[in-house]
């Protein structure tokens, strides 16, 4: 997951993540998106996006055909979720219980 | 630099609130699994997150009750956000009988921030369809 955080600070390959998110494509269609960057530097960046698990890459003859991995991106979303929503909620959950401890306290004596 | 916000209405005072995030015994009780943090200007701020994160930093600023800030990063090696580049301003702001806790993520790199706001924005918004029910639960 770490190397999918790496992975996505890399504003093109953000880019390339959001071509192929709902729809396979292959490499060359992929490249044609970004016509200002070398066909070896989608390669590379596809590779890195396979490294970390964000997007699944198939051969169909001698294409290679590339689409994104919703599971490494539903993983990220928990993380995230938890890391600055949850945390927040979770917070609120225990500092709640605290408060109406103290005010049971209170009342009962 | 961007920043990023996140508000929270919480039905308890802020002396109830204020040891969940300056003693290390509670502060697990709502983040991290390992907490070492020494609530004062230059006091070391290392939260532990989900048993393999290691998010480091170190205390600038405490008002007891009102707010603490601390620098913020991941300590691993290559991570676009590492130790000391962000800061974290975590307030409370009574109101009535409750209070609205404000955590404000400054000095994000740009990168970080599209990640987590706007590129995410995005990816959330897909996977709010494509994976319900994703609960964190328990931070372990």
């Amino acid at each position: 997951m770490d190397a999918a955080l790496k992975a996505l600070a890399e504003p093109r390959r953000r880019a390339i993540l959001r071509l192929v998110w709902s729809q396979e494509l292959p490499a060359s269609e992929i490249a044609e998106g970004f016509p200002d960057v070398t066909r070896p530097a989608i390669s590379q960046h596809l590779t890195v996006l396979k490294e970390a698990e964000l997007v699944t890459e198939r051969r169909e003859g001698t294409r290679r055909l590339y689409r994104a991995n919703t599971d490494t991106m539903a993983e990220l979303r928990a993380f995230l979720d938890d890391y600055w929503t949850s945390g927040l909620e979770r917070l609120r959950d225990v500092a709640e219980a605290a408060e109406n401890r103290k005010r049971a306290t209170k009342g009962s004596s | 630099m961007a920043e990023l916000v996140r508000e929270i209405m919480i039905a308890a005072t802020p002396e109830t609130i204020w040891p969940f995030l300056t003693d290390p015994k509670r502060h697990v009780e709502w983040q991290g699994t390992v907490a070492e943090i020494d609530v004062r200007p230059g006091g070391v701020h290392r939260v532990l997150v989900k048993g393999r994160h290691q998010a480091v930093g170190e205390y600038l600023e405490v008002v007891p009750l009102e707010k603490v800030v601390f620098t913020f990063g991941w300590d691993e090696p290559g991570h676009p956000i590492p130790p000391g580049s962000s800061t974290i301003e975590i307030s409370l702001h009574p109101e009535g009988e409750k209070t609205r806790v404000r955590l404000v993520h400054r000095g994000l790199p740009e990168d970080a921030v599209s990640d987590h706001t706007r590129g995410w924005d995005h990816y959330l918004a897909r996977l709010a369809v494509a994976a319900p029910g994703g609960n964190a639960g328990t931070d372990d």
